[in-house]
């Protein structure tokens, strides 16, 4: 598939320091305009006060945005020129920085995961940016900002071939009875069509997240589009007076309303999944996931088979009713502990499949594995207890802060009745179950989500009990992963300490590798 | 010390985390705790006084009014959280086996967090003005697992500390992984 030879033949001109590209400066650029656009977000108040200031001062503000663009670009110019980098056979070398200097010397065994990213201003080019992920923290984490596709591919391939190499990794995937993966072409496992990215952005529509955050601006945007509808003719405050209009006409206008309302959203939210997953194409090459999708950047994020940590299957209440699963691969995480927001990068998401599909890739990355099939334990029912206690409680004092009125009262009940009802949603749906290689645990509220994780890649574990706890033989179990901690609330502590026990022999005794 | 003891078996049954036996900390741990929380305290309730007492500027009266209910709040608390940290922190133990180190802390909620060796990133040593005078010192333990999940263990004696750290950094499966 790639032409590995420009890495792996002993090439002189890729031993010597190497500069990026041209192209690279206008990466340099928009990701320099994207951090300063990224901070201006707290401007916006400021900004919106003095809107009309700088429309005033028109040409001014045009001549504070070149001047502000001609800083981006010469700062990406510096970038650009002190940025060197060397691949010897085995080692890569960037030399960066334009005031501090770094160094970094990345031996290619050290890099676990390999990012191929191309946004839209590198396709005419056919140019691609290149991360390299190690095992460390992020601060570890490599980029090359833009090579040529055939030259990035090679050191790909040259990369995982040296990743490959050393590992004889006794972990999970050694337990199954082998897939059929000794083939150089790339198996295509799965690929996502408009369709399914159109019920993928219809059922992972976060609507209310999104209405949450217009709250603080309902009134401004209600009047906005009043005055907006009343200049094209529609007098949409008398459409909703109750004393000028009947109160079917009223209804349908309100009904009509929040339907496009919730339309336009979803239209948004189907939007963005085409963005990120148009193109989608799921493939294995020999023990390596590939996941290539984009519309606009293309990315390619890679895992190895024995980087991955767990495997998450995610059903909305939406999925449940049309049968489709979101099925996530996680792999070491290390930008945790940066707190950074780019979890995203280093998982596989397969979006919006099909149960058939759901198990033939269950089959093919963990022949072994039960998530669809095992029996789930449930958590005790003093988890429910213990929740509705607490949320009765609170209720119960503001209900005595409320007591002369009625309606507040009745409001406080209809409060106290849902939230009973979600507690006792979140204790139907968490069960666990363990089997000689895997956790399985089961959670969600509308939805269920079912998590599944080698025994081997457990990292530590935290048994926690109460004294109430310890008179009913419960506890609460934490298993630490390298993509995060899983708890299993209000367990039988004989469960607990089995799962305890069973995960930490499993690492200890067999020293299984996580990575 | 513990290096000198050191095997390294192999595992062919199930050992139990219920069968741990837990070292104690330092005892100079849960006192020194004690005095700095109670100092705390106290400092907080001479800054109440020094308010009360002050001529030098007027404070608003929705401060002066409520100096006595400060004063009174601060001193229940100070007669209940600390004796309750200190029983906390005597409670605290660690326990070290062939493979994997357990931290036990919590007085109502226990909690213990068990650590296998194979798995530890790396330990830091660390030592601050008051731990360095009490000869005390804090193990750090970081694992692939993120910050979220970082433990220490407080109140060892120095050499206690050094020689933990000394097992797992010439623990087998630690030099194997490097």
């Amino acid at each position: 598939m790639t032409d590995n030879s420009a890495v792996h033949s002993p090439n002189s001109a890729l031993h010597a320091w190497q500069k990026l590209p041209w192209i690279a400066i206008v990466y340099f650029s928009f990701h320099l305009l994207r951090q300063i656009f990224g901070q201006l977000i707290y401007l916006i108040p400021a900004l919106l006060i003095g809107y009309s200031r700088l429309m005033e001062n028109l040409p001014l503000t045009a001549a504070a945005g070149g001047v502000l663009l001609l800083v981006v670009v010469f700062i990406s110019w510096l970038k650009f020129h002190f940025y060197r980098y060397r691949f010897s056979d085995d080692h890569l070398q960037i030399r960066s920085g334009v005031i501090s200097k770094t160094h970094l010397d990345l031996p290619f065994h050290r890099i676990h995961n390999v990012k191929l990213e191309q946004p839209l201003f590198y396709r005419p080019g056919n140019h691609t940016c290149v991360l390299l992920d190690t095992a460390g923290s992020s601060k570890d984490e490599a980029k090359i900002f833009a090579l040529p596709m055939q030259q990035a591919l090679s050191l790909k391939s040259a990369i995982l071939q040296q990743a490959t190499t050393p590992t004889v990794e006794i972990s999970a995937d050694n337990h199954q009875p082998g897939n059929p993966s000794d083939t150089d072409e790339e198996v295509e496992l799965n690929r996502r069509s408009i369709g399914d990215l159109i019920i993928h952005g219809v059922t992972s529509n976060r609507i209310w997240i999104f209405l949450g955050g217009l709250a603080p601006f309902f009134d401004n945007l209600f009047d906005w589009f009043a005055d907006t509808l009343s200049t094209s003719g529609f007098d949409i405050q008398a459409l909703l007076d109750p004393s000028h209009q009947p109160l079917w006409r009223v209804t349908l206008t309100l009904l009509t309303l929040v339907v496009t309302f919730v339309l336009l959203l979803t239209l948004f939210s189907v939007l963005g999944a085409i963005i990120s997953f148009y193109g989608y194409r799921l493939s294995r090459l020999h023990d390596r996931y590939i996941c290539r999708s984009g519309l606009f950047t293309r990315h390619e994020v890679s895992m190895k088979r024995s980087r991955l940590q767990m495997i998450v299957r995610r059903q909305d209440w939406l999925d449940r009713l049309i049968g489709r699963i979101n099925l996530k691969l996680e792999q070491f995480n290390g930008n945790i502990e940066q707190g950074q927001a780019t979890v995203m990068n280093n998982k596989i998401i397969v979006p919006s499949i099909t149960h058939g599909e759901c198990e033939a890739l269950l089959k093919d990355i963990y022949a072994d594995n039960q998530l669809n099939h095992i029996h789930y334990q449930a958590i005790d029912r003093r988890f429910l207890l213990r929740n509705m206690m607490y949320v009765g409680v609170l209720h119960s004092a503001v209900a005595i802060l409320v007591s002369p009125q009625i309606t507040a009262m009745l409001l406080t009940l209809l409060s106290l009745l849902v939230s009973c009802s979600l507690i006792y949603l979140r204790w139907k749906r968490w069960g666990f179950a363990l089997d000689d290689h895997y956790v399985y645990i089961r959670k969600g509220l509308f939805g269920v989500d079912y998590y599944s994780f080698a025994l081997s890649k457990i990292q530590q574990s935290k048994f926690r009990q109460s004294l109430w706890m310890k008179p009913y033989h419960l506890c609460s179990v934490t298993l630490v992963l390298a993509c995060g901690g899983q708890s299993i609330p209000y367990i039988n502590s004989h469960h607990g300490r089995q799962l305890i026990n069973q995960g930490l022999f499993e690492v200890e005794a067999a020293k299984a590798s996580w990575m | 010390m513990h290096s000198e003891h050191f095997t390294n078996r192999q595992l062919t049954t199930l050992p139990d985390i219920d069968a741990l036996t837990f070292s104690p900390l330092s005892p100079w741990y849960a006192k020194l705790n004690l005095l700095l929380n109670l100092s705390l305290f106290l400092f907080l309730l001479l800054i109440t006084l020094v308010l009360t007492w002050q001529q030098w500027f007027s404070l608003p009266t929705l401060i002066t009014s409520n100096l006595d209910n400060a004063r009174f709040f601060l001193t229940l608390t100070a007669a209940v959280l600390p004796p309750y940290w200190y029983a906390a922190d005597k409670r605290k133990g660690y326990a070290l086996r062939e493979h994997d180190l357990s931290y036990r802390s919590g007085l109502l909620f226990i909690s213990t967090v068990t650590q296998p060796v194979l798995r530890i990133q790396h330990v830091e040593l660390k030592r601050g003005p008051i731990e360095r005078r009490a000869g005390l010192a804090s193990l750090q333990v970081f694992s692939a697992g993120g910050a979220m999940h970082t433990f220490a263990i407080p109140g060892l004696p120095l050499a206690t500390a050094k020689g933990i750290r000394r097992f797992i950094l010439e623990h087998k499966d630690i030099v194997e992984n490097d």
